[in-house]
């Protein structure tokens, strides 16, 4: 081990870490530990001349080991292998110490954020000394495509990846395409119409020589891993089996249910209606109250279980364009009626929004807001000498007066919310949810459209509440990345997997229980275990759970780890000595 | 100066892992007595790896895996748990408060429950004081 020479990096991430760790001080104290042959601090070790830095330290100073210190390696460890590798060093032996997320970030205390950061380092430090250089290990991609979700999104994928020639299997769980989007009319902001644009990509998918679209369909079941995936779809009680490289979920959304909201009474008042129900009056070409007659006063009412915190805290996105686009179709179609718009808070991000508010508020629509925190609106039966048939009461925050506002018809824009079954197919597929139940993203800037798990893209409103021109970018986006793989026919995966030192094994076959991917067999010669690494996904159950130390874990080895704690404890807490 | 007591939290890198990057990102604050090491899954974690905490000195040991149903790995949060009763047990038998050690699912969205169980259990190991093992350890070896 006396040999070992480590580079030690220590990033500023601007003041994001220099403000509360003192990174100076914690290079210099890194410096002068054992092996460590270089230690520096610098503004952004991600930034192209931090790497510049890292691989002219190894070739110069003939290092074999490298620690960066910086923010999660969740975000920056392969950015930082892949330096090595330009360096000509193994990826693996490099380790990083989260000082951001877990240190800088979270601590208030400048002496004590210095003293954990030095800590951590130490752990990395110590662990590096351990690692061993893994050879990097590809297998082939099948070129078939799964989408679950045959949405604008799911659609928008499958024509994408087939028009360039790749089977796409396209699962559907009702019998008709189009999700969401091909129940609307007009689309917000420049009213051109959904079906005009969405009825042609239908008819091109279930004519496309490329797509297989299984209607009343669900998955049931997954096996495999990027590039060799095997599902096992349920089609009308019927079971399929069938095989692809890769997954997109595009799952949707489902409308959220306002009947748990009693000051609307929606199911209580016919004519309160939900903005998907109004989308079927619009479709039909005739805005009547159940009475069949013509609504002279319409009201709107805004984020319907949506920025509440009784609801659902986020904003669902594309309710406030949707209102204004119902002002205008409505102002059109009935030119005498009075419309109301109550609002919680207008939100009009996004290319041609804005214009399409400032273009309605011009027209004959009255904006009232409200203070969700302060209270809903009410809607009331009105009283029988009225000529109108519900009142809304409401405080008006702008004029902070109390208002009662006429109806005929009342429009709830209802927000989005996950798919009935969005949790069991995420187990699936495992991804997961994050709080507000839509799919988590690998990363939420720097990858939006892959997931943790390798070959499983999330596109649409299934990841979050999105509009027609985003779902469509974020389905092309996981096109493209499939397609890159399919046309390079070979994927490198992890190699952090399990492996026998078979003179350690004694037989007992406790790693083949607990392996949850069949990895691990006995060969019934030699009496050992044998993990097959093809299967395995190195997650390491078998090396806790092996009586005489045989299993490693590739990249997660005892000594690794067991070493990693003697150096988190280097220094124990003596803040005295900062 | 009050007693900080040394705290190493086993953290698995798909749920609980990114529960304390969200944590950070989020700017949530949280007592500085926390060293989290990274592995793949809670399934992961030997027992032999929380004693040798308690060897180098740690006064308490944390370890996160995913929620039930949504391991990365299917069952590896499972086995964790089964081990970490035997461990409860081992622990005390080994003269030692079993509150030492804890064992909490934390997913990729709950970075609000890292850190307020960051809190809590520092809390927990200050109110129980400093762990002997260590210093017992190595009269042991004197």
């Amino acid at each position: 081990m006396e040999e070992t020479r480590i580079g030690v990096y220590v990033c500023w991430c601007g003041t994001n870490i220099a403000k509360m760790v003192d990174v100076e001080d914690v290079a210099r104290e890194a410096g002068k530990l054992p092996n460590v042959a270089i230690a520096k601090d610098y503004k952004y070790m991600c930034s192209d001349p931090g790497q510049d830095l890292i691989i002219k330290d190894i070739k110069e100073h003939n290092l074999d080991r490298i620690v960066v210190s910086a923010c999660s390696p969740r975000i920056h460890e392969l950015t930082f292998r892949k330096a090595l590798e330009n360096a000509g060093l193994n990826p693996y032996m490099f380790e990083m110490a989260n000082i951001r997320e877990h240190d800088s970030w979270v601590h208030t205390d400048r002496a004590e954020a210095t003293a954990k950061a030095k800590a951590l380092i130490s752990g990395a430090i110590n662990r590096v000394k351990w690692h061993e250089s893994l050879e990097k290990r590809s297998v082939d991609v099948h070129p078939a495509t799964l989408i679950i979700g045959g949405g604008i999104s799911g659609i928008s994928a499958a024509l994408e990846i087939a028009d360039s020639g790749k089977k796409v299997f396209l699962i559907e769980k009702t019998d008709a395409l189009g999700g969401t989007a091909a129940k609307l009319d007009l689309t917000f902001p420049y009213m051109y119409s959904a079906q005009q644009m969405i009825q042609p990509k239908i008819k091109k998918t279930n004519n496309h020589e490329h797509v297989e679209v299984l209607y009343n369909s669900e998955l049931k079941d997954l096996s495999g891993y990027i590039g060799n995936f095997e599902a096992e779809v349920n089609q009308n009680g019927k079971e399929i089996k069938i095989e692809f490289g890769n997954i997109i979920v595009a799952t949707g959304l489902k409308s959220f249910d306002p009947s748990v909201i009693d000051n609307y009474g929606y199911g209580k008042f016919s004519n309160v209606v939900t903005s998907l129900e109004f989308e079927e009056m619009l479709l039909s070409g005739n805005i009547l109250t159940k009475e069949g007659r013509e609504p002279e006063h319409i009201a709107i009412i805004h984020c319907v279980g949506s920025r509440n915190q009784d609801f659902h805290e986020y904003c669902s996105r594309n309710c406030c364009m949707t209102a204004l686009k119902y002002s205008n179709q409505i102002s059109s179609a009935l030119p005498n009626s009075n419309i109301y718009q109550a609002y919680a808070d207008m939100r009009a991000f996004g290319k041609g929004c804005e214009e399409l508010y400032t273009k309605t508020s011009r027209k004959n629509v009255i904006f009232l807001m409200f203070d969700q925190k302060k209270g809903m609106p009410t809607i009331k039966k009105a009283s029988l000498k009225d000529n109108f048939e519900m009142l809304i009461e409401m405080d008006e925050k702008l004029s902070g007066e109390s208002v009662e506002v006429p109806a005929d018809l009342v429009i709830l824009m209802v927000g989005v919310e996950k798919q009935e079954k969005a949790k069991e197919i995420g187990q699936t597929v495992g991804i997961s949810l994050c709080g507000n139940s839509f799919y988590i993203e690998k990363h939420p800037k720097l990858d939006p459209v892959a997931t943790t798990t390798d070959g499983v893209y999330v596109v649409g409103s299934c990841q979050s509440p999105k509009d027609i021109p985003d779902s469509i970018s974020q389905a092309n986006a996981a096109a493209a990345r499939i397609l890159a793989t399919i046309n390079k026919g070979s994927v490198t995966v992890e190699v952090t997997t399990a492996e026998v030192n078979e003179d350690m094994c004694c037989g007992c076959q406790t790693c083949i229980s607990v392996c949850p991917y069949t990895a691990i067999s006995f060969d019934e010669e030699k009496k050992v275990s044998i993990v097959n690494e093809v299967l395995c996904k190195g997650c390491g159950t078998c090396g806790s759970a092996c009586p005489t130390g045989a299993i490693k874990s590739k990249h997660f080895t005892d000594q690794q780890i067991l070493s990693q704690i003697e150096g988190l404890m280097f220094k124990s807490f003596e803040l005295q000595e900062v | 100066m009050s007693f900080q007591p040394n705290i190493v939290a086993f953290l698995c890198n798909w749920c609980s892992y990114t529960g304390a990057d969200l944590a950070g990102t989020s700017r949530l604050k949280y007592a500085a007595n926390i060293r989290v090491i990274r592995v793949m899954c809670s399934g992961r974690v030997e027992p032999t790896f929380v004693l040798k905490a308690f060897q180098e000195g740690a006064d308490g040991v944390l370890i996160c895996g995913c929620h039930p149903g949504d391991c990365h790995y299917h069952e590896g949060n499972y086995k964790c748990l089964r081990r970490y009763h035997l461990l409860e047990k081992y622990i005390e038998q080994l003269g030692m408060d079993k509150k030492r050690i804890h064992l909490e699912w934390i997913s990729a969205s709950e970075g609000k429950q890292f850190a307020e169980l960051a809190d809590d259990f520092t809390k927990q190991i200050t109110e129980l004081g400093p762990c002997k093992v260590k210093e017992v350890m190595e009269n042991i070896k004197e």
